[in-house]
């Protein structure tokens, strides 16, 4: 301990601490170490994005453009870098998508901050000034919702294919074609009759290596990655009795011995113990059921006797999976081992075992009204590409979920962000304070969109920057930027749209993160707890 | 002070100068720490665990408590602080900066000769003289007057949050209290349940008359929305529990095993079926739920009854949640089935279960006379939701202490200026001798509020001060505005601090402040210096 003449802050906490203050240690430290993250996911930005291979902390390879994907394998460590991943996990929360949009445009805002910090404005005046040009921009996005998007029949297949394509494009160029209507087949199978109520676990995806992406196909009902228990391998118009625990005999919870005096006895336990269990798979089989799905073991002896009545057995040890079982067959689980209620029993059109790219794979095949389970089986080549494909697909059913909510959808391409750009710059110049300034630098920060895009499709940024806004002065509030070849273009009549829902949460969460970041002005780190130190090099540049 | 190191080798002794002056410093480091989070335009710090967890706050107590401060002098003062948090909930910011201007303002006295114990003298005839003027400029109010209550609340909350949400929470607050309020009853903070969740945004953050309980119905088929339903309370354990002496079964034949399998649910199939026959006799065909919280376990079979019922059933409830369930719902909580009557049964319009992510929570609203209400705050990250906790925690207490106090002071540093005025024109004439020097001290430490009130809100702290000293001789009571940097009447504005606490500050601050000036030697000879 500092025990000589300790002064300032640093003398008084424990031994370890860090502790930085003022504008130019903390803030534009954060601002630093910020600017090195929204750098990094900016290239992945938009439908032409880089991928990146992220290696985490458990040697698992990455290879994604998925901004949020990036960020969670890469465990940011700076406490400011930190604030915008937080924001971006809360618009995968809320969203499910554009969390590249709120990274990126956070990073561009606080850059933008730098250069005002530098030409002497306070952090309380940027921070108003982002907030009021943020409240502008949302309201101008508003005005910007396409006519006609806001009723969507979310039935329609074709027409919701239409608006998934926008979020699965940025993620997997190319095959938006392919996976769009594969999403909006399993979202429409399984969407309630509120569509409001729509949930995403309703939807299953399931990765089967081998195969190509196009052998994709929807399963209404269930795919589970294991093979049934007994000889039994296919039924079909079957009655499903589920059981929430073990098929086997059951024994009560206080220890229990089995007293024996004599061989014959023993003997006659053992009988008496089969006959038991007999007795219980018969009323099974007599109910009517021809599948027996269980949430535990199933004992030996049991299976001898489902082998005997012919029944198919199955063994779904996940809770969970066993409830979406439940939901898409209509069974209720029975806790304890008996005949089931006609009322208990669930109704599966098939239930087969498929070889599916070299493993034995139990497919449960619904009509499209019984059940409430859909599945997407995935084929791909590696690994890799499967799991990249998987949060595109992800990424597009929460996109469905959006929609299902709010249907409004805005210009795609940088075309909402230009006119937000364009009309926030126009609002900064009619104000008189300072903030004028940072509602200009606000603004400028919009076009990061359109020119990221252009950058990562091999354009020449400003000359289609300069374009856009010719265009939209013009009145042509939706062009956005065209990848091939760089005019604007209405992207919204080739049905290229956003999400506006994703958009509004994207600016206000990214906003609410710069604001935070600027109005720290201190920061006091604590000596790091035991364990592996974050490796260099990860927007970690302290 | 050689005595020492004869006596041990290994101590470690300061001396007078240095000891005071490791004082001083130490007093005025804190308070350069704390300066900047002080008042509505604070600015918030950035607190970094050792896990890379981060905490961002302005409020003091929270600082002074994750710093984790080592020098002993500033360990002294963050005592206070936090006792300050325990007594009255605010002004923890406030005392930390009273004691750094104290040693300040005596420091400059002691360097110019005069003996600490003079000082401390002038401390205490101040003191005494302080907490008279207080009772006299304090402002009596209505307890029940709802707006005063909000000025209060407002006040507290706005130095510790962002402006958008104070008005919000003001409202949130002080409704959160006037619900729990009781006639003739001292007041229980414990019923205001504050519960978060990490959704949407901080404004979403809302005021729940009911409960909203952190988990939900641990079985599928139980309805997820119950509408005009009664509450059963209970604490009564709805699953196989195992005897207290080594029991064990002894069977021959499965027959036999099955018996003892089937007798050992009996028991608890009994009790679940009890409840059953209750919700029969209470709802019979009339449509209305039935909710079940119990404090102890309810097993997967006993679920599946009640499942089958239609009862939406909790298990494993807070106790806390318990005595808040009775208080919001009416009815009240069982311990065992024999008591189940319809007069235990609480009612509430409507019961629902909210699913985030992994995450269940179970809503109780709509109730008819709640005496327990939660704060439900939402945020989108960690981070904000612990900042308003926080607040929220002070807020409620601001408005509790104005209730229990019946009185209020004005705020924006109009208590300073004025009492530093009575200090100076009344109180230094009666003081004998050198004594004066330490009243002088006071006063001006107390000035010390509004020089960081103003230079905070980025104005010039010495042209605020004389401004609004100005004004104050003219006899008006002032404070300050920190929007426009003048003076302006805290009584229109609506700016009132708790009466408890600025109470408080004065008793505990110069107590601190007078013991740190009377070090004369401080010594490390314990037994762990032996290692170094």
């Amino acid at each position: 301990m500092a025990m000589g003449m300790p002064y300032g802050l640093q003398a008084m906490l424990k031994e370890g601490h860090k502790h930085f203050s003022g504008v130019e240690e903390a803030v534009m430290k954060n601002i630093e170490a910020c600017k090195a993250l929204a750098q990094m996911t900016k290239t992945s930005l938009g439908p032409n994005g880089m991928n990146k291979m992220v290696i985490n902390h458990l040697e698992k390879l990455f290879v994604t453009s998925d901004a949020s994907t990036i960020v969670t394998e890469m465990d940011v460590y700076h406490p400011a870098a930190k604030l915008l991943v937080m924001a971006a996990k809360a618009q995968a929360g809320e969203v499910g998508d554009a969390t590249n949009l709120v990274l990126t445009l956070a990073g561009e805002l606080l850059g933008n901050a730098e250069v005002l910090l530098r030409d002497g404005l306070h952090t309380s005046e940027i921070a108003e000034g982002y907030q009021r040009a943020s409240d502008k921009a949302l309201s101008v996005l508003e005005s910007l919702v396409l006519p006609g998007t806001d009723t969507l029949d979310v039935k329609d297949k074709a027409a919701v294919a239409l608006r998934l394509r926008g979020a699965i494009s940025s993620k997997q160029l190319g095959y938006e074609d392919l996976l769009a209507p594969l999403i909006a087949e399993a979202c429409i199978d399984v969407v309630p009759s509120n569509p409001h109520n729509f949930n995403v676990d309703n939807v299953r995806i399931v990765k089967i290596m081998g195969g190509a992406l196009p052998d994709s196909q929807v399963v209404k009902g269930m795919v589970l990655k294991r093979d049934a228990e007994g000889s039994v391998k296919c039924v079909e118009n079957a009655k499903v009795a589920v059981y929430a625990q073990g098929v086997d005999t059951s024994g009560p919870e206080t220890k229990g011995t089995v007293l024996i005096k004599s061989a014959e006895e023993l003997e006659g336990y053992s009988r008496s113990e089969e006959e038991k269990l007999e007795q219980y798979v018969k009323a099974i089989a007599d109910s009517g059921a021809k599948v027996i799905v269980s949430g535990g073991a199933i004992g030996e002896m049991a299976m001898h006797f489902i082998e005997k009545y012919r029944l198919l057995a199955l063994r779904i040890p996940s809770k969970f999976d066993m409830r979406r079982f439940c939901r898409a067959t209509g069974a209720v689980a029975i806790v304890k081992l008996q005949a089931p209620q006609p009322d208990e029993l669930g109704f599966a059109k098939q239930i087969e075992v498929r070889e599916l790219g070299g493993a034995n794979c139990v497919v449960l095949q619904q009509d499209a009204s019984l059940g409430s389970v859909a599945t997407l089986v995935l084929r791909g080549s590696t690994e890799g590409f499967l799991d990249d494909v998987e949060r595109a697909v992800d990424d597009g059913i929460n996109a469905y979920k959006a929609l299902c909510r709010d249907a409004r959808c805005v210009p795609a391409g940088g075309a909402s962000e230009i006119e937000m750009a364009r009309q926030v710059a126009d609002f900064g110049k009619k104000q008189t304070g300072l903030d004028q300034y940072a509602i200009a630098r606000f603004a400028e920060a919009l076009e990061v969109v359109p020119r990221t895009i252009a950058e990562n499709s091999g354009l020449q940024a400003s000359e289609v920057l300069a374009r856009l806004y010719a265009a939209h002065a013009q009145g042509q509030v939706n062009a956005g930027v065209c990848i091939e070849s760089g005019a604007p273009k209405d992207l919204a009549a080739e049905g290229i749209m956003d999400v506006y829902a994703a958009k509004w949460w994207a600016v206000r969460l990214a906003t609410d993160a710069v604001v935070t970041v600027l109005k720290v002005d201190q920061i006091i780190m604590a000596k790091q707890a035991g364990g592996p130190k974050p490796r260099a090099g990860d927007g970690d540049d302290d | 002070m050689g005595s020492v190191k004869t006596l041990n080798p290994n101590a470690d002794v300061m001396g007078r100068h240095a000891a005071t002056f490791m004082c001083v410093n130490a007093a005025k480091g804190l308070h350069e720490v704390m300066k900047t989070n002080f008042g509505p335009k604070g600015t918030i710090k950035m607190l970094v665990g050792g896990a890379g967890d981060i905490k961002l706050t302005k409020d003091g107590n929270v600082l002074l408590r994750e710093m984790q401060i080592q020098n002993p002098t500033a360990v002294m003062i963050a005592r206070t602080a936090v006792a300050q948090d325990d007594v009255t909930g605010d002004g923890t910011t406030s005392i930390v900066l009273l004691i750094g201007e104290m040693m300040k303002q005596a420091e400059r006295y002691l360097q110019e000769g005069s003996h600490p114990r003079v000082i401390v003298e002038g401390f205490d005839i101040a003191k005494k003289a302080l907490l008279e003027f207080l009772d006299d400029f304090k402002t009596p109010v209505d307890a029940s007057d709802r707006e005063m209550l909000r000025c209060v609340s407002r006040t507290s909350l706005s130095t510790k949050l962002a402006p958008h949400l104070v008005e919000q929470l003001t409202d949130i607050v002080t409704d959160a209290v006037l619900t729990i309020k009781q006639p003739e009853q001292p007041l229980d903070l414990y019923m205001v349940e504050i519960m978060h969740m990490r959704h949407k945004l901080d404004q979403d953050t809302r005021l729940v008359k009911g409960l909203v309980l952190d988990h939900g119905s641990r079985h599928p088929d139980m309805p997820k929305r119950v509408e005009d339903a009664f509450i059963l309370t209970a604490n009564i354990s709805l699953e196989y529990e195992k005897a207290e002496v080594n029991a064990g079964f002894f069977y021959s034949s499965a027959e036999q095993r099955e018996a003892l399998v089937a007798a050992e649910r009996a028991y608890t199939d009994e009790r679940c079926r009890r409840v059953i026959e209750l919700k029969k006799q209470v709802c019979g065909d009339s449509g209305r739920g039935f909710v079940l919280i119990n404090q102890k376990g309810i097993d997967p079979l006993c679920l599946d009854m009640l499942a089958k019922e239609g009862i939406l059933a909790l298990r494993r409830a807070k106790k806390r949640n318990m005595e808040r369930l009775t208080l919001a719902c009416g009815g009240f909580a069982i311990n065992s089935v024999e008591e189940l009557s319809p007069d235990c049964l609480g009612h509430a319009g409507a019961v629902y279960e909210h699913v985030l992510g992994e995450e269940k929570y179970t809503f109780v609203e709509d109730v008819k006379h709640p005496h327990s209400c939660t704060i439900l705050i939402k945020g989108p990250n960690d981070h904000t939701i612990a900042q308003i906790k926080d607040a929220v925690r002070d807020g409620l207490r601001a408005v509790k202490n104005v209730i229990d106090d019946k009185a209020v002071v004005l705020g924006a540093g109009a208590f300073e200026i004025a009492a530093a005025a009575h200090l100076r024109s009344t109180v230094k004439k009666q003081a004998q001798g050198r004594a004066k020097l330490g009243v002088e001290a006071f006063a001006e430490a107390l000035l010390g509020f509004v020089k960081v009130l103003a230079e905070n809100s980025g104005y010039d702290a010495q042209d605020v001060l004389i401004k609004l000293q100005e004004e104050q001789e003219r006899g008006s009571n002032v404070g300050l505005d920190i929007a426009t940097g003048e003076a302006l009447d805290p009584q229109v504005a609506g700016i009132y601090d708790n009466y408890i606490v600025k109470r408080q500050i004065i008793l505990s601050a110069p107590v601190i402040a007078s013991q740190l000036l009377l070090v004369d030697e401080v010594m490390r000879a314990g037994i762990n210096m032996r290692g170094k």
